[in-house]
């Protein structure tokens, strides 16, 4: 992929600063940063770097305090709360480390609750067939494991066909076994829809599988490594 | 003093969950309020009562006669049994005052030559007795004075015996005999246009010509005399001087509709407080349950750092009664509060000279005592769970919550949408508390149902026994029976448009075991004015022989149409006959039973005789009827029926506003307490789901539309089972308002129940506006970073 081509976030000075009593902490320091459509990057970085601030605030989760941060043609450091649902209900899925599904909700329903909400959705199916959960559809999260509840999650992320992908340590709460069905299935996705997707880890194994891996460090990205030959999933253990 | 850590977290707990504690403690302190208001203002009207009959010797048994000589009176007071005796002259004038144009009664009653020593004592609040001596001086009723201004020095006009009089005020005071004042013929008390006026005996024996003679004896007994017994002697006595039979205390008006406001008080003390104290019980335990699930960790943590479970068993059990203090303070002033309204309310509508407002310490044990434990009860079966929770679990997070497969297929059936469905397991999960939190909700509606219908009841009574039963405009009664003709002397008078004759006769009817006695009303064939209707409120004609029942009074003898009852009659040449119970009416008002004028005066036997007239008024005429009415010297009293309306509304508005408003708040109470913890709980267990929903691009209203939703279907559950229950509080507030007084109709209209739920609707809306707020501030990015 070639940056600049067919750029899809643009982020230019942007910076948090989280006050909490009289202290002010920096979590964001000016981040400059850019993603072209179907990217997949890996960002790495020590608890406190700011990547998950950084995700939530492209995701539309959070508000910038200075700088501007673009997706396509939209200002997201613009848009007041209702714009940033709008977004993130139009155009971005998460994937968590704690997978945030709704126990009360079967699989296949999980993934339904996005598809009623989505302009133009998949089959609830289909998402889940793409994970490979076809089998598991009619379970509640109670009756999956971790890693089929993780790739539930992934299946109501894609499920709206979005353009952005945003995972904040999908793999963080499993084994390397699962770890690695997890990541297949967000390259498979990738690969399959198109979104960028933007993958937060502690662990440094996994960036062999991006086409770009930044680093972040004390609020600032750090490191910029562009992969060119990228790994399978499969091809990597911790 | 150092206060230990569990402790300081209970108080911490307490402050920190403020909102949900103070909905429970406003539950719980209506629960006090309504035990002490009911139990206190029980006690007090029936200390007062108590201590006022025996402060001044109220007596235990009543007669009248038309003229016994006093030499009777040492035969009475030798009958076995009676302690004291007193001879007087009690008779019935018309008021003749400047400042009303409205026909209006006064009760002369004679004072004994010793007021000090009688029985029926009054207590004078102002001025002096009258000179035994005088034949003018007068002591009035309290009630009346005030409604007139009236004030010792003060001249009263009256008829007495068909003579203007002139009177002169020495004195205001109070009897226990007139403490619920009901002027003849009325329907509530009206001081405006009925007043007691005591007299030395001797002006009353001149203008009644009673010299030597009485026409009323009070008796007090002796204790453990039997009043059966000394009754029937002092009929024995009385009858061949015109005594109709003699009643006891429960039959003397005054007595008895203090008995029935006691009834009353009783039944509200039985129903309101355990209803506020389930409802407690069960928020207690539901918000219990969630802390403590909430809490499973620094449970696991206190346990495995060497606390006992007891230990921590009793921290939950002392916030809780934490809870309970609040709400019992809470109780206890606004009990106090409240009750000093209603003894204020008792002492405007009934007359004592004072009030007890009864502060007995043991019912502020009680209620506190029984409310705390309704709390702790309430908290014992979620405190259970931490005595079982091993240490090494309960740190560990739980399990995500399980749904299992054989949740409803309703979703798909209905193509639910998917936070419907949520809504719908999430209801299904907890069944538990979603019954016990419609059954809360239920109870709000059902208390407004069983409080409010009374409006509709009392329109219906009004429209029932006004305007289509006694349809007249005014009734005038006679002194004594006059004859046929005085109906054509009335059609002369002025304004009279339809004169319409009655006779009144007491009577005892009897059936097998059963008898009552009352006053048997002779009607016209076919009468307009005054009508008796059968249940379907059909008028019915008075049939040629035979009587027409109430369906009171049919139920209270245990009779049915087609039974034979029979009939004594106490005067003139006193005969018995047996009658066929011809038919049952409907009637509100007293114990009823009519039966043709004819045939009444043939048993009677003494020629045709009327006790009164029911009139058409020309509107235009009004003035000239009254005055006209007043000067007949054959007038005993005259009533109007718009004023009658027009007072038993006005009373009834007053008391019944003020009870509605005390009920709407306590209904209130109930569902903004039960609404708001369930909202509340509800909120903290998804409230990470509905974190994510926001996260996944769900707008705020979506996202409180799946609270809300859950909250809707309760509320909208409650509804149908609230008027049931309100349906069945309120029959069986009627069976226990009901007496020989008057029974009232159960009369509940569509508006009614309207009117609960729209209230109820209310209180869950204010609940939910307080909690949006909590879901507007759903910390997204929180939820995401944790585990549950």
């Amino acid at each position: 992929m070639v940056a600049g081509a067919d750029i899809v976030f643009r982020a230019k000075g942007l910076t948090k600063v989280y006050r909490i009593g009289e202290l002010e902490v920096h979590a964001l320091r000016g981040v400059d940063f850019q993603a072209s459509r179907g990217e997949f990057i890996v960002i790495l970085g020590p608890s406190g770097s700011g990547k998950s601030t950084f995700l939530n605030i492209v995701g539309g989760l959070d508000a910038a305090t200075a700088g501007e941060a673009w997706f396509e043609d939209h200002q997201l450091t613009a848009l007041d709360e209702r714009g940033l649902t709008q977004y993130r209900r139009d155009h971005v899925g998460f994937v968590f480390q704690f997978y945030n599904l709704v126990p009360s909700l079967t699989a296949r329903e999980n993934v339904q609750l996005v598809t009623e909400i989505a302009r133009h959705p998949m089959k609830a199916d289909d998402a889940l067939a793409l994970v490979g959960l076809s089998e598991r559809r009619d379970h509640f999260p109670a009756q999956l494991s971790g890693g089929e509840q993780q790739r539930v999650a992934i299946a109501r992320a894609i499920a709206k066909n979005p353009e952005v992908l945003l995972c904040d340590e999908p793999t963080g709460a499993l084994d390397s076994a699962t770890g690695i069905k997890v990541l297949e299935s967000l390259t498979l996705v990738n690969r399959t829809i198109g979104a960028t997707t933007l993958v937060i880890t502690h662990n440094a194994a996994i960036r062999d599988i991006a086409d770009r891996v930044l680093r972040f460090a004390d609020g600032q990205i750090v490191e910029e490594t562009v992969n060119t030959t990228k790994k399978n999933p499969s091809e990597v253990t911790w | 003093m150092v206060i230990s850590p569990l402790h300081r977290k209970a108080l911490r707990d307490l402050r920190r969950l403020w909102a949900q504690v103070l909905a429970i403690a406003l539950v719980l302190a209506a629960g006090v309020a309504t035990m002490i208001l009911g139990n206190g203002a029980y006690a007090s009207l029936f200390e007062t009562r108590a201590r006022y009959y025996e402060a001044n010797r109220f007596a235990d048994v009543f007669a009248d006669v038309t003229r016994a000589p006093r030499a009777l009176m040492g035969e009475i007071e030798a009958i076995d049994g009676v302690l004291a005796a007193e001879a007087r002259i009690v008779k019935l004038g018309l008021l003749d005052l400047a400042d009303m144009a409205e026909p209006g009664s006064v009760l002369f009653v004679s004072l004994p030559e010793n007021a000090e020593v009688g029985l029926n004592r009054l207590h004078l609040r102002q001025g002096r007795l009258p000179d035994p001596q005088s034949s003018d001086e007068v002591v009035i009723s309290e009630g009346f004075a005030a409604a007139h201004r009236l004030r010792p020095g003060a001249p009263l006009g009256v008829l007495m015996n068909g003579q203007r009089l002139e009177l002169l005020v020495t004195g205001i005071a109070l009897s226990p005999e007139f403490v619920y004042a009901l002027g003849p013929g009325e329907m509530m008390p009206d001081p405006r246009r009925f007043g007691v006026a005591w007299l030395p005996r001797a002006s009353l024996e001149a203008a009644f010509d009673l010299e030597g003679a009485f026409s009323n004896v009070v008796l007090k007994l002796a204790p453990g005399a039997s009043q059966d017994r000394v009754i029937a002697a002092l009929d024995r006595l009385t009858a061949p001087y015109g005594g109709i039979g003699a009643t006891g205390r429960s039959d003397q008006i005054s007595h008895a509709f203090l008995d029935a406001e006691l009834k009353q008080l009783s039944a509200m003390v039985k129903v309101l407080p355990p209803i506020f104290l389930l409802v407690a019980a069960m928020l207690v335990n539901m918000t219990l349950s969630r802390l403590i699930t909430l809490e499973r960790e620094q449970i696991g943590l206190l346990k495995a750092i060497g606390y006992s479970a007891r230990a921590i068993a009793l921290h939950y059990v002392e916030f809780v009664l934490l809870i309970a203090v609040l709400g019992i303070a809470i109780g206890l002033m606004a009990g106090a509060w409240l009750g000093m309204g209603l003894a204020q309310m008792y002492a405007h509508f009934f007359s004592f000279p004072f009030l007890v407002f009864t502060r007995d310490p043991q019912i502020y044990v009680i209620a506190s005592g029984i409310t705390a434990a309704a709390a702790v009860g309430g908290a014992i079966y979620a405190v259970r769970a931490v005595l079982t929770l091993p240490p090494a679990v309960a740190m560990a997070p739980p399990a995500p919550a399980d749904y299992r497969r054989r949740q409803s297929r309703l979703p798909h059936v209905f193509a639910m949408r998917q936070t419907s469905v949520m809504i719908a397991r999430h209801l299904f999960r907890w069944p538990f508390r979603t019954l016990s939190s419609t059954f809360g909700i239920a109870m709000s509606v059902a208390i407004l149902v069983a409080s409010l219908w009374s409006f509709g009841s009392i329109n219906h009574m009004i429209d029932v026994t006004f305007f289509r039963a006694e349809r007249h405009d005014a009734q005038v009664v006679f002194g004594s029976p006059e004859p046929l003709r005085a109906v054509y002397a009335a059609r002369q008078m002025p304004g009279v448009m339809v004169a319409e004759p009655f006779r009144l006769v007491a009577a005892r009817i009897s059936h097998r075991n059963l008898s009552k006695r009352l006053a048997l009303i002779g009607k016209i064939e076919d009468p307009r004015l005054s009508r008796v209707l059968d249940p379907a409120l059909r008028p019915m004609t008075m049939p040629e022989a035979g009587l027409v029942l109430s369906a009171a009074l049919a139920e209270a003898l245990n009779v049915r149409a087609g039974d034979t009852v029979t009939v004594e009659f106490p005067e003139g040449r006193r005969p018995t006959v047996s009658l066929p119970v011809s038919g049952i009416s409907l009637g509100y008002v007293g114990l009823g039973a009519a039966i043709d004028i004819t045939a009444l005066n043939r048993t009677m036997g003494e020629g045709a005789l009327i006790s009164g007239l029911n009139l058409q008024i020309d509107a235009a005429a009004q003035a000239d009827f009254f005055a006209a009415a007043k000067s007949t010297p054959k007038t005993e009293f005259v009533t109007v029926t718009a004023l009658t309306i027009s007072r038993f509304k006005q009373t009834l508005a007053e008391n019944i506003t003020v009870m509605i408003t005390v009920y709407v708040i306590l209904a209130a109470i109930i569902a903004v307490g039960v609404v708001y913890n369930f909202t509340r709980i509800s909120l903290s267990e998804q409230g990470r789901e509905l974190a994510s929903l926001r996260v996944l691009g769900f707008t705020r209203a979506e996202v409180a539309g799946v609270l809300f939703g859950e909250l809707a279907a309760v509320v909208l559950l409650a509804q149908p089972l609230g008027w049931l229950i309100g349906y069945a509080i309120g029959v069986s507030m009627v069976a226990a308002f009901s007496s020989d007084l008057y029974r009232v109709p159960f009369v509940v209209g569509r508006e009614v129940y309207a009117t609960a739920s729209l209230v109820v609707f209310a209180a869950a809306l204010a609940s939910a506006v307080a909690i949006r707020a909590r879901i507007n501030t759903l910390d997204m990015i929180e939820v995401l970073k944790t585990r549950e």
